[in-house]
């Protein structure tokens, strides 16, 4: 083939996986990172294939939530990318280094993702260039191998990025969110797979690497979120949505269309909502809504409840939307395109609280940090004051909720601590049942390789 | 020596004009004139020759008598015909290979928008199904099954027109066809090696003869309407049943109640403003005025002490008109013995049953041929369309979604001005139609011509070249537009599409042949060089500040621009062999050599062979013997094998793998591996073994043709499903074996012929296929299955994969889950097994909800619980032809039917499961369970069925209809002016016709269109058209 010459055609094929991964992230990501928490409930239109996931009632045929495929078409295009770059001349090796590394960190976090959706899946390190029946159809690794080539290819990734700075817009994988990822990962493998101190040791040290960057709290939380501030200090990396380049993504089904609001809102929720747009499929729970306290500033910019009016005149509740992620407004109506942030700075403090209370250490520095944007002038009412590890584990949990509502990472959250049981309502009652931690692998998945293991209990 | 005379016809005894008369063995000859009469110059001893199409050449040596009266006997016996074949022509007796040919009045009383729906039911073993009434639309045509698994609708034959290579025949003018043939067996086809496997169909257009010049004029006016009407509910009764669902859904899910007082199709937040969309409203003093303008009221079923008021609209009404279309043709040919010429020219233009459909098409056709030596003859030809129509914006919007939209809605505003609906896609169909316009043009220019050189008796050589161009320009502009009351869009998005597809070909044949004693031989060897190249260019554009201009230079953003170029290219060595003895025993031998562009690297090239025999019982001394020749007069008995190729699916540069361009990343172009490059890519081959019997008897009063063909298709080019893991969701590969066998029957005779006038001739053909997946690649499960469904196979007791792609098997089985009633009470329904397809936790059933078959009986309704319902493919197709004449009048029928097809009819679901949630419903509902004890087979009315109870949302097997149908396709009343008349008006013919067209559909399936198998998404439906036509001949 003629393609894989030039140092061109690597540039083109970073910016392919890219946008093979804002594929991914458009619904997928969400569904698999929060969608089964108890963040999302019904909201006044048809959730209808939403409902299983925040009931879990996952089903390998009627609902076995997004399928792999996504994800592998990204891993396909990192392969290519890991095989032929390197033998291929850059006029600068620090540019070649940056991109194997930010494909070695994209694996990684792909890998991180489907062994924390479906536990081992089939390790692929080579592109499909060709088909071979004898060797196409692979057994699924087992977690161990996973994490190995999780932690490997956070190893490599690390070695190869020439500079500990921040892409323009952040639009990217860096070191430093490299290192996000590798607290990340560290901390699962802590608290889920007995890594103990050493893995808690690991974890903290790369999330205060990030610290040392050009990373900062804004002052005001809704700028984090502004159409037009992506890619502000805070972020550490966030997938880049561009108007003619991506479609709308999940924000949009949280939303409301006009024509769906009920007669009587008052003017106040009215201009909350601007304009329309989007629909309102499924909205966030009313177990999530009534844990904001009126002073936390995080609220309006997370959720709006809406009311409408009963014949007898008094307000009765309708639905509510999600206001973190409310797009721009041009002349196509509400479009909802903004960026969907893998790692911002608060969820690297909050992390970091996370390992040191886990350590022994007192995490109250970092989730007071948080916390003095969240209440500003109330922050004295609010103030973290470190108790037992247990206690503080809950607090660091819930605050995760407050900050970081809606950005696809509730679910695993509860998955690692151990809470998902304890806060999902829809798993109250089948307390023990761990199997359901895992998803199902889709009838799609399972018909296509036969060497496929379905999950324990969705046989 | 002058001799004078008339010829007359033997079927009526008018005088027949343009009857060629020439001096045997010489080159003097004249045409007959209108009154049938001639005038010819001849030596006493000379014969005569008196031939004219459709009739018995007759000979006649005059002697001395100066005035004849000759006598033309109208030629019954097809089986006496002379048929194209690949790359020349032969008369029907000494083929012996399968080939159907149209009978040519099925083309003269109906204005074909597109010539092959002409084809639908009258060849046995093509099926022709109509899938849209779009006018000028073409139908799907498949011959014999086709041969490809991932797509069996997509096989389409091979068309070649006047001898140019094409993938459909697409604005060819009926009225231009001289004669359109079908070649189906591999041994007929394989002389078009590798894109032959699909069959061929063959046309030729009119040529000119020698002659006076015949004029010929044609006039049809169509009237076209709508043949059946979806049964959609009142405004009344869908208020009524609207809210009632509500209620029924608040069972499970209290919060549906909000809905009942929210702006929506039976909500009570509607007003009279231009804020909402639907006119339901409790009634106040101020709205009261209503009522006297149409309105209508009832009480509200969820508090019936209130009054509610609203407005019916028939959306149907509103979408669907009376289309009216004109066709006219004129048609000129004559020549002398140095050359002819012939000239058509048409003009058709045809109104859609649906507002704003409409298609246009000129046609011109111009060929000629000139002796310029003694023996060489030059011709060429030109055939010029210009086409263009206008399209709904989307087929499921317009004709599934906005036929529903609520008859509650608001068609004009208070204010007078057109409401927009509930949104774009559950729109007011002539509010969102006005507000999209295209502008779509179509030219297609042929241009060909070549030699013919007798270089010695018997032996010729024909060059030939052609060139054809396909030039296609799109144009699409949304205009602002209201998305729903609420949202005015503006962004006004405009694009533009220019294609050009550039064709040469160059083709050469040199052909022998001579008969030496009872040996009769003919030699056929070939060359032929293909090269299309396809390029094209398109433009998105959006924020315009008017709506005045269409045009993309009024956009202010470019959303998106492309442009590609793409190139096949076929060199191709061909031979043939025939060689008879006696034209009792047959043999021909036939082979292609093909060598394509777009194959792996290491398949360039293939060879495709050949070979049928043959034996003429009746010509054998023994049988004429047995004195059997005045009952069975024709006996024939043949035999084909062949192998052909495919290409169908292969893009031009699919074996290389592809790497797409086009998708951004934060501004910069990105570079996406799409396709797996596969060197190893071939073409598929077809095998066919065909074995046929023809029959002529009672001296030709009855033909009947019998084929068996039994097909196998080998190296599927195939879509091969890959594991995700590999990133891919399939590769395109040879993989797979599929049969296709079956029976074709045409018969065909004349039943009454008197004397007085009076005849009846009836046609009937019967076609069957069965198809069966022979071999899949192994992939470790059983019977290699691809895909499929696991459940309960209550024979062995298990749970087995079905359906899917498995060896044995067919394509596209369904399983779904099967309904055996409805629950008459709330008991009834408690003591059923507990159902886990419903979506909510509770899995509580209510009398009204579906009883399902619970399939192993393990007192729980899951997954494995779906039965076998069906195949969308059919498996019988056919029809029926027979024409009466008497005198002047003559009345065709024409009749066709296809078994075997199961649809599901997701539109009736979706209607009946409210799954939109504004979304009218079918009449079913007035029978649906409403109270304890009622029996019927309409499950509970619930808003949003899918959230609640899935009674049809899961597919529920009542919606699975047979698509089983028998269209009465034709209808005509002709009257020919008698031609004493005629002359003294200087014409020769003057006809004038009644038809029917597409009158009638017998068929069990609710949907509007049953011809096409698979899911119903809403289908534009075929109109009933009636047709008043002129033809006059001078």
């Amino acid at each position: 083939t003629s393609f894989w010459t030039t140092q061109e055609d690597v540039t083109g094929a970073r910016s392919g996986m890219y946008a093979r991964f804002r594929s991914f992230t458009d619904f997928n990501l969400y569904y698999l990172g929060e969608s089964r928490s108890e963040i999302m409930g019904t909201g006044i239109l048809n959730a209808d294939f939403r409902i299983p996931y925040f009931q879990n009632r996952l089903n390998k045929i009627t609902a076995p939530g997004p399928d792999w495929g996504s994800i592998y078409t990204v891993i396909h295009d990192i392969n290519l990318i890991l095989k032929y770059a390197p033998g291929i001349a850059f006029t600068s090796e620090s540019n070649k280094n940056n991109i194997l590394a930010e494909a070695y960190t994209m694996r990684a976090f792909l890998y991180f993702v489907l062994v924390r959706t479906w536990g081992g899946t089939p390790l692929l390190l080579d592109p499909t260039e060709s088909f071979d029946p004898a060797t196409i159809y692979k057994p699924r690794a087992s977690e161990d191998e996973m994490f190995k080539l999780i932690t490997d290819d956070l190893a490599k990734a690390l070695e190869l990025f020439p500079v500990n700075t921040y892409p323009t817009k952040r639009g990217a994988w860096s070191k430093p969110a490299a290192n996000a990822l590798k607290g990340d990962v560290y901390l699962w493998i802590a608290k889920r797979r007995n890594g103990g101190e050493s893995a808690l040791n690991t974890a903290l040290a790369a999330l205060q690497e990030v610290q040392k960057t050009d990373v900062a709290l804004l002052p005001n939380f809704a700028d984090v979120f502004s159409y037009t501030n992506k890619g502000n200090k805070e972020i550490v990396f966030a997938v880049r949505y561009q108007d003619l380049e991506a479609v709308n993504n999940y924000s949009g089904d949280m939303y409301i269309r006009d024509s769906d609001l009920p007669p009587g809102v008052d003017a106040e929720t009215l201009k909350k909502i601007g304009l329309g747009g989007g629909m309102n499929w499924w909205a966030p729970s009313e177990t999530m809504r009534k844990q904001f306290t009126a002073d936390d500033k995080r609220k309006d910019k997370s959720f709006v409840e809406i009311y409408g009016k009963n014949a007898q005149g008094n307000p009765t509740f309708y639905t509510s939307i999600m206001t973190k992620f409310s797009g721009f407004i041009d002349a196509n109506g509400r479009r909802f395109l903004d960026d969907i942030i893998i790692y911002r700075y608060a969820d690297i403090l909050l992390m970091i609280a996370e390992a040191k209370n886990a350590l022994g250490q007192d995490p109250s520095a970092e989730i007071n940090l948080v916390r003095q944007r969240a209440y500003g002038d109330q922050f004295e009412k609010h103030k973290f004051v470190s108790t037992s590890k247990t206690a503080n584990d809950d607090e660091i949990l819930r605050e995760r909720l407050f900050e970081l509502a809606f950005e696809g990472k509730r679910w695993w959250d509860l998955v690692r601590f151990n809470k998902a049981f304890d806060l999902v309502p829809s798993l109250a009652d089948r307390k023990g049942q761990t199997n359901l931690l895992l998803f199902p692998l889709s009838e799609t998945v399972m018909s296509r390789n036969s060497k496929l293991i379905q999950n324990p209990g969705y046989e | 020596q002058s001799v004078k005379g008339i010829v007359t016809s033997g079927a009526d005894n008018s005088p027949l004009p343009f009857v060629t008369v020439v001096v045997k063995g010489t080159q003097t000859g004249v045409t007959t004139d209108a009154a049938g009469k001639f005038t010819i110059n001849a030596p006493a001893d000379k014969t005569l020759v008196f031939s004219y199409i459709g009739y018995i050449t007759k000979e006649v040596t005059p002697g001395n008598q100066t005035e004849l009266s000759v006598v033309l006997e109208p030629d019954q016996k097809t089986l006496n015909e002379v048929v194209v074949v690949g790359y020349g022509s032969q008369s029907r007796e000494t083929v012996t290979t399968s080939i159907s040919k149209l009978d040519n009045k099925v083309l003269e009383n109906i204005p074909y928008a597109n010539a092959a729906s002409a084809l639908q039911g009258t060849l046995p073993g093509v099926r022709v199904q109509t899938t849209t009434g779009q006018p000028g639309a073409a139908p799907r045509v498949i011959i014999r099954g086709g041969t490809s698994i991932n797509n069996p609708d997509g096989s389409s034959p091979l068309y070649i027109i006047d001898g140019v290579i094409r993938s459909d025949m697409n604005d060819i003018n009926a009225d231009d066809i001289e004669t359109l043939q079908v070649l189906k067996d591999a041994s007929s086809t394989s002389i078009y090696g590798a894109r032959g496997a699909n069959g061929v169909v063959i046309i030729t257009t009119k040529k000119g003869k020698a002659g006076k010049m015949q004029i010929t004029f044609r006039q049809n006016t169509t009237f076209s309407q709508l043949a059946k009407k979806y049964n959609m509910m009142s405004a009344r009764d869908y208020v009524y049943f609207g809210r009632l669902g509500v209620l029924n859904s608040a069972k499970k899910i209290p919060e549906r109640m909000s809905v009942l007082s929210i702006a929506n199709s039976f909500g009570t937040g509607n007003d009279l403003t231009n804020r909402t969309y639907s006119t339901v409203q409790y009634l106040t003093p101020q709205n009261q005025y209503k009522l006297s303008e149409g309105w209508e009221s009832i009480a509200d079923p969820a508090d019936p002490t209130k009054t509610l008021i609203f407005k019916n609209t028939d959306w149907q009404d509103v979408l669907f008109q009376t289309g009216i279309s004109q066709n006219y043709y004129l048609g000129a040919m004559g020549g002398t013995e140095k050359g002819s010429y012939n000239l058509g020219v048409g003009y058709l233009k045809s109104q859609g049953i649906a507002i704003n459909t409409d298609f246009r098409r000129f046609t011109f056709d111009l060929s000629g041929d000139l002796k310029i030596r003694e023996k060489l003859k030059v011709n060429a030809f030109t055939n010029f369309t210009n086409s263009g129509n206008n399209q709904v914006f989307n087929d499921n919007q317009i004709f599934q979604r906005a036929l529903a939209l609520p008859p509650t809605a608001k068609l004009y505003f208070e204010d007078g001005t057109m409401s927009p609906g509930f949104n774009r896609s559950i729109g007011n169909p002539l509010y969102q139609l006005s507000r999209y316009t295209t502008d779509n043009h179509l030219y297609r220019l042929t241009l060909g011509g070549g030699l013919t050189w007798n270089i010695l008796p018997g032996l010729t050589f024909e060059p030939s070249t052609s060139l054809y161009v396909i030039e296609t320009n799109n144009n699409s502009f949304q205009k602002s537009y209201l998305n729903g009351p609420l949202a005015f869009i503006d962004s006004r998005v405009a694009t533009g599409m220019r294609q050009t597809h550039w064709q040469q070909q160059v083709d050469a044949i040199l052909s022998y042949n001579k008969s030496i004693n009872q040996h009769g031989l003919d030699f056929m060897l070939g060359a032929s060089y293909f090269d299309r190249k396809i390029s094209a260019l398109s433009a998105t554009g959006q924020g315009a500040s008017t709506d005045i201009i269409p045009t993309l230079n009024a956009s202010a953003t470019a959303v998106a621009v492309s442009s590609s170029i793409t190139r096949q290219r076929i060199i191709s060595f061909f031979g043939r062999a025939n060689y008879n003895f006696a034209q009792k025993y047959l043999l021909s031998l036939n082979a292609r050599y093909d060598g394509a562009s777009n194959l792996g690297l290491n398949n360039k090239w293939g060879l495709f062979p050949g070979a049928s025999v043959g034996w003429n019982i009746h010509n054998e001394s023994f049988w004429k013997g047995l004195g059997l020749t005045g009952v069975v007069n024709i006996l024939k008995l043949r035999s084909s094998y062949g192998v052909n190729g495919n290409l169908g699916q292969l893009g031009d540069f699919q074996a290389q793998g592809n790497y797409n361009v086009g998708a951004r990343y934060d501004g910069t172009a990105a570079i996406q591996n799409t396709v797996i490059p596969n060197s190893n890519l071939k073409w598929e081959q077809t095998q066919t073994y065909d074995v046929g019997l023809d029959i002529g008897l009672f001296n030709g009063r009855v033909n009947l043709l019998v084929d068996y063909f039994n097909k196998r298709t080998d190296n599927l080019l195939t879509n091969l499903e890959l594991p995700l893991e590999t990133g891919f969701q399939s590769i395109l590969t040879n993989y797979g074996s599929l049969q296709n066998r079956g029976f074709e029957v045409e018969i065909s005779g004349t039943i009454i012929r008197t004397e007085s006038g009076f005849n009846w001739n009836a046609g009937f053909n019967i076609a069957t296929n069965q198809q069966k997946i022979l071999k899949l690649p192994a992939n470790g499960n059983e019977r290699n299955r691809v895909g499929g469904v696991l459940v309960y196979d209550p024979e062995t007791g298990k749970n087995e994969w079905r359906g899917g792609l498995q060896e044995g098997g067919r394509i596209g089985d369904y399983y779904a889950y099967k309904q055996i009633g409805i629950f008459a009470t709330d008991e009834e329904a408690a003591a059923a097994p507990i159902d886990n397809i419903v979506p909510l936790a509770s899995k509580v059933k209510f009398g009204g909800d579906v009883n399902w078959l619970d399939v192993d009986g393990n007192k729980q309704i899951n997954s494995y619980d779906r039965v076998y319902l069906g195949n969308p493919y059919p498996t019988v197709t056919g029809g029926f032809t027979t024409a009466f004449a008497y005198k002047n009048f003559t009345l065709n029928a024409r009749a066709d039917f296809t078994l075997g097809h199961t649809i599901y009819n997701y539109t009736r679901a979706l209607y009946n499961g409210q799954f939109v949630g504004e979304n009218n419903a079918s009449n079913d509902i007035l029978r649906s369970w409403q109270k304890p004890g009622d029996q019927t087979d309409i499950a509970r009315y619930y808003y949003a069925d899918q959230q609640v109870q899935s009674n049809l949302f899961r597919q529920n097997s009542l919606y699975f209809e047979k698509g089983d149908f028998l269209a009465i396709r034709e209808i005509t009343l002709g009257y020919g002016f008698p031609s004493a008349l005629t002359s003294k008006l200087g014409l020769s013919n003057l006809r004038l016709n009644v038809t029917a067209n597409n009158l009638k559909y017998f068929t069990k399936y609710s949907g509007l269109n049953p011809e096409e198998g698979g899911q119903d998404n809403g289908r534009y439906p075929v109109p009933r058209n009636f047709i008043v036509g002129l033809n006059v001949s001078f």
